[in-house]
């Protein structure tokens, strides 16, 4: 049997967090082809719906990554990101869903090797989890 | 349109141009570097707020390049200025990168074949680039620079890799200097500083004890982009320092070498310290200061918090010496140890304190070639190198048509260099504008 | 008073109509979306990890693309040619270009769809390259399967990209500045100097503001007051200027480019329209009177730096005097105030000196925690002063000076009395010093004008945990609000040196006059716009827009009630509904996240866009005519 390969989608702010990630590539830092990154221009544009719609789809996991506290481009995007990233938890929870599938961090634009190093730790965390239940629809809404 | 030079691309010219660029004004950025960006480029985070020093510098950098109006020269100097305010004539001299700035994508291939190593400039020689480099990950533009001196092929005609690698043919070992000549209405000054080489302080050991260093050092071993990826470890065995030592005013508020205050080391030191603590928690830092000083927005509020909760002890006193245990004196077997030997000022007397890493907070000194370029400008300069203003007219030179603004002017923090760079952008476009405003009455 | 002087209030001569117009958009999506995908092999950086040739052939397969092709470097003379090429040939109606990242090479891409006119915002950005073959450099085949979603989950975005257009604003060609101290006058001038209209509104009936206090200033012993005289004479020949005193803000209406503001003069007895494309808060700050601490209040040889000064320049000491004590930090680094005054220290330094020079025989001593003298001249300043022979003796805050005796003799000089004595604690000794004194000058901090709250809140700008105006990023934007528009210096601001304060009101006038210089400034395509058929004005999304981009506005509405069968028919009702000031919008998408009935879209990143991204990388159906919520 092959090994589980995760599907994790990276939600990530447009000027810390997705300029993190470009910069572990220009240091050529190498992380496991587990992600696939949505630029979106705010953490706190993650709406909670957003982590439902990717998790009841079978997203093995979800990684919501924002500027750090005090850095956000909008003054306060990142803040609303953790209340949304916390409602989305307690929404997740009720489906049945290990909350551990869903991360906030915050990843500057010069941390490019702690975007390759979360994605590494989120996939063996993932691996551990095992597949989403709900990847093959045996569950709907 | 209107023309204006802005000389220097750190924060501060980065700043000028783009206030002038959104006048309308057409702007020459020139800068010696291969890449704008100037010392923020260096730092990992900014006080009082730890924003990330490239997260907020960045987006400048790539509306500058972006900006319609402004002609970023990188690798290049200005050589000649003659004229007067309305009409200088400046001569600009482009310094062949040896690559094709219109092919080059960056990519970094040939720097990867590249086989001669070199200490790199921008990590202070902590780690090594190769001849054909990237001035920094973020560079602004995003291209490879050959550095003669090293570049085999250039000196000895021998290797020519890079050449063979780019795909994107960029490779120019015929490219020669290019000369410019603008005409321009105004120029800005923003040449920025260099940092005291501490040498000279034997009694504080730097260059001799490799646990020693200064604080532009310790940014990038900090530094998440930096040679050590962000760990804070000792250069003399790898090992992380846990217990480090801030020496402020070194060669600053001294009469054999700068009698002024450098402004940002109280708490750029705290800064440093507290980003130890925010690395390891178990680190502990001590600030060995003079007077402790920080009067800006929120500054002070910043090095209450960082005794109180990060780690960071105050002490008042000098230090006279740092000097080194000697082989196996130190029970853990540890060598390279810097010992701190101060006099504390609360108590009177003379104490020892042994650490991992002791930090130099280095002065702020004019850029070395601050007097060459005075003479081209001809501007005057203050009794400490530095350009010269008079009293309530903060960003005018002595020279009609020429303006100046950030670390050029004296020591200064990155907000004050910002607002130092606006106000310069508002005198050169008020000397603009004054030769502009006869033609648009004519037009209208 | 030049406050009273008859100078009839002058409208702004150049007063233009103000317009809101749509920029004429480029080619719109035309009925179904017709892609073209163009892969870049980067050289050797992505085609030399990626397999290239099946990326094209899976991303040929998708749905809506009727053009895949791979170039060497799309962002080449040559790639960007087959682009505008293959628009017209194949009537693209979406591009999609996987290579680099989007935060270099994006503009560069939309500019090529400009050119051949297809709208900008309907090109879509895949990041194969920083994010795919430079991290998977080791696994080819995993990585190319990565690439092939990342391609996947573009198409499925760019199918729906919609057109966004640009929004124009005309500017008013006209500043108002709020405060006329010597920060405002300062920043009028650049602006009338720069042919710009200015409104210059002081609340007090002449100009001048803190510095008309002043006796002489450092670093050079300039006299205050012929400085703010020759300022106060500047502005009051430029005729670019109109100086309204006695004058205050009494409400502001308007964003940038076309604020109002309503000034209430006491000397013309009624209220001004004020017409302005910006505003420049110019409000200054005033020193802390230190109620009650070292007996200030009722001992009468305790008084203040500012109160010195005021007798320096009316003469007003006895000429006798023996010693002069200065306590620096009162009510500053404590429990009043945590913060440092910045430029008291500057200023005791000076006093002390004229003392000093006026009566050599007079011992001056300043008891300081620590001396903050920053910079190159300053510095020297506290070398002259010890030179002069003030004396400086520092202190800690656990160990505070105290007073003990009444008081000094400088109120009543006829009767003596003993002289009070302040007792410090000298580290350096190790021993407390008794040192008499016949003044006892109080170093205070500045602290932010009365009234600059509600200003603040007339502004809808932020003020500090203090009161000072909050700019809109400390290090990099200190001149500006996060509200576009409105610009800050001087000591309203933070407690400023003179020097800093001009500087900082000369670069203001040169942000303000980035905006004024243009007769126009364009929106971003992408910020939020309301589906008012769904709104019901619940006034969530206000609540999270931190730029006040978003306003509410009364509009009639159509609406049929099924349920009234008596009553069938149209029925007009009155809604609030909310409306998106693309102006003052910055994009965030914080808006439509609280939004309960989706009538809020973040343009570019409809829910419906990333919804599709999300189904694309996983393979998921696309959503067909589902119902998805507030997405």
């Amino acid at each position: 049997m092959e090994p589980f390969e995760p599907t994790i989608l990276t939600f990530a702010c447009n000027w810390c967090s997705y300029a993190g990630a470009d910069l572990a590539g220009v240091s050529r830092i190498q992380y496991p082809p587990t992600t696939r990154v949505i630029r979106v221009m705010c953490s706190g544009r993650v709406s909670p719906v957003f982590i439902l719609e990717a998790l009841r789809h079978g997203a093995d996991g979800v990684l919501v990554t924002g500027c750090h506290p005090g850095d956000c481009h909008y003054l306060s995007g990142n803040e609303k990101a953790v209340q949304n990233v916390e409602m989305a938890r307690s929404l997740i929870q009720l489906l049945g869903i290990d909350p551990g599938r869903l991360r906030l961090e915050w990843i500057s634009a010069a941390e490019g090797s702690r975007f390759a190093q979360l994605v590494t730790e989120f996939t063996d965390q993932i691996r551990e989890l095992g597949a989403n239940p709900l990847r093959n629809g045996h569950m709907g809404p | 349109m209107n023309e204006v030079l802005v000389i220097g691309a750190g924060i501060a010219g980065i700043q000028a141009a783009l206030d002038l660029a959104e006048q309308g004004l057409r702007v020459h950025l020139v800068e010696r570097l291969p890449s704008i960006g100037g010392r923020m480029a260096q730092l990992d985070k900014t006080f009082p707020t730890n924003d990330c020093s490239t997260c907020i510098l960045a987006p400048k950098m790539v509306d500058c390049s972006r900006h319609p109006n402004i002609v970023p020269h990188t690798y290049s100097e200005v050589e000649a200025v003659e004229g007067e305010a309305g009409q200088f004539d400046v001569r600009v001299r482009k310094r062949a990168r040896y690559v094709d700035e219109t092919r080059c994508t960056g990519c970094g291939e040939c720097a990867s074949k590249c086989p001669r190593k070199v200490p790199d400039a921008f990590n202070l020689g902590l780690s090594q680039r190769r001849a054909i480099y990237l001035y920094f990950p973020q560079a602004v533009p995003m291209v490879m620079t050959i550095d003669p001196e090293q570049c085999t092929y250039l000196q000895r005609g021998k290797c020519g890799l890079c050449a063979q690698v780019c795909e994107a043919g960029a490779i120019d070992f015929e490219q020669q200097d290019l000369l410019l000549d603008l005409c321009v209405d105004a120029i800005v000054v923003a040449t920025g500083f260099d940092f005291y080489n501490p040498a000279p302080l034997t009694q504080y050991g730097y260059q001799r004890y490799p646990n020693v260093i200064t604080a532009l050092e310790y940014e990038r071993l900090i530094s998440a982009s930096g040679p050590t990826g962000g760990h804070l470890l000792r250069p003399s065995d790898g090992q992380p320092a846990k217990k480090i030592g801030f020496i402020q005013c070194t060669g600053s508020r001294h009469v054999r070498h700068n009698r002024y205050c450098s402004t940002v080391c109280c708490v750029h030191a705290i800064k440093e310290a507290t980003l130890a603590w925010e690395h390891d928690h178990d680190a502990d830092s001590y600030v060995f200061y003079t007077d402790l000083r920080g009067s800006g927005k929120g500054f002070r509020e910043y090095m209450d918090r960082a005794g109180r909760a990060y780690g960071v002890t105050y002490v008042h006193g000098r230090v006279a010496q740092i000097f080194e245990l000697g082989p196996g004196s130190d029970s853990a077997g540890e060598t390279h140890k810097p010992v701190i030997r101060y006099e504390d000022a609360t108590t009177g007397r003379v104490a020892e304190m042994a650490v991992d890493l002791a930090v130099l907070a280095t002065s702020l000194v004019p850029a070395h070639d601050a007097p060459l370029l005075a003479g081209i400008l001809g501007i005057d300069m203050d009794e400490y190198g530095f350009v010269k203003t008079e009293p309530f007219s903060p960003a005018d030179t002595s020279r009609p048509g020429i303006v100046a603004c950030g670390c050029c002017l004296g020591p200064a923090d990155i907000p004050q260099s910002v607002a130092q760079a606006s106000a310069a952008a508002a005198r050169a476009a008020e000397i603009a504008w004054e030769l502009v405003r006869p033609r648009h009455r004519e037009k209208g | 008073m030049d406050g009273f002087e008859s100078r009839r209030p002058q409208r702004i001569p150049q007063r233009r109509p103000w317009s809101i117009t749509q920029q004429q958009t480029a080619r719109g999506p035309g009925d179904d979306p017709r892609i073209g995908v163009f892969i870049c092999h980067c050289g050797h950086n992505i085609a030399g990890y990626l397999d290239v040739a099946a990326l094209v052939a899976s991303a040929r397969s998708l749905p809506f693309v009727v053009l895949a092709q791979d170039s060497l470097f799309t962002c080449s003379d040559a790639g960007l040619n087959q682009i505008r090429t293959a628009i017209a040939e194949h009537g693209l109606n979406r591009v999609v270009v996987a290579s680099c990242t989007p935060r270099t090479h994006e503009p560069l891409f939309q500019s090529a769809c400009d050119e051949a006119g297809l709208n900008r915002y309907l090109f879509e950005f895949v990041n194969i390259r920083d994010q795919c073959s430079w991290v998977h450099m080791e696994d080819g085949e995993r990585a190319t399967r990565k690439a092939r979603d990342l391609i996947r989950m573009g198409v499925a975005r760019a199918a729906l990209l919609q057109p966004l257009t640009e929004t124009e604003l005309a500017i008013q060609p006209a500043a108002a500045v709020i405060g006329g101290g010597m920060a405002g006058m300062t920043a009028a001038g650049s602006l009338a100097r720069r042919g710009f209209s200015v409104t210059l509104i002081e609340r007090e009936p002449a100009l001048g503001g803190s510095v008309r206090h002043l006796d002489t200033l450092y670093p050079n012993r300039t006299s205050a007051r012929k400085l703010v005289e020759a300022q106060v004479a500047a502005v009051r020949a430029e005729p670019q200027i109109e100086v309204l005193t006695s004058a205050e803000v009494t409400a502001v209406r308007g964003s940038i480019g076309h604020f109002e503001l309503e000034v209430e003069s006491r000397q013309y007895r009624m209220k001004l329209p004020v017409q302005a494309g910006v505003v420049v808060v110019a409000t200054g700050a005033e020193e802390w009177k230190p109620a009650g601490m070292y007996g200030y209040g009722h001992n009468p040889a305790v008084i203040t730096q500012q109160e010195l000064e005021e007798r320096l320049s009316t003469g007003d000491l006895p000429p006798d005097l023996r010693s002069v004590v200065m306590i620096q930090c009162v009510g500053a680094r404590d429990a009043h105030h945590p913060y440092c005054g910045r430029t008291c220290c500057l200023v005791a330094m000076k006093n002390a000196m004229i003392l000093k020079e006026g009566n050599p025989a007079c011992q001056v001593h300043v008891l300081y925690r620590d001396i903050e003298v920053y910079g190159t001249h300053f510095e020297d300043y506290y070398a002259q002063a010890r030179e002069l022979g003030v004396v400086f003796t520092r202190y800690t805050p656990d160990r505070p000076p105290e007073v003990v005796g009444d008081q000094g003799r400088a109120g009543d000089k006829q009767t003596p009395v003993p002289p009070g004595r302040v007792l410090v604690y000298d580290e350096l000794l190790g021993a407390t010093l008794a040192i008499p004194y016949d003044l006892l000058v109080l170093s205070t901090p500045m602290v932010p004008r009365p009234g600059a709250r509600e200003l603040a809140q007339m502004l809808k700008v932020p003020v500090d945990e203090h009161g000072f105006f909050l700019e809109a990023h400390v290090k990099l934007r200190p001149l500006d609000f996060a509200t576009d528009g409105i610009y800050l210096c001087g000591s309203a601001h933070w407690p400023a040196h003179l020097d800093e304060a001009i500087g900082q009101a000369l670069g203001a006038a040169a942000r303000a006059a980035t905006v004024l210089s243009k007769e126009q400034i364009r929106s971003s395509g992408i910020v939020s716009r309301v589906e008012e058929s769904l709104c019901r004005g619940c006034e969530r999304c206000a609540t999270a827009c931190e730029y006040g981009a978003i306003e509410f506005v009364d509009v009639t509405r159509s609406v049929e009630f099924l349920h009234r069968p008596m009553a069938r028919g149209l029925e007009t009702v009155h809604v609030k509904v909310a409306r998106v000031n693309p102006m003052l919008c910055k994009g965030c998408g914080a808006c439509a996240v609280v939004c309960p009935t989706s009538a809020m879209v973040a343009s570019h990143f409809t829910g419906e866009q990333v919804a599709a991204m999300i189904r694309a990388a996983l393979q998921a159906p696309a959503a067909m005519g589902e119902d998805h919520g507030t997405l």
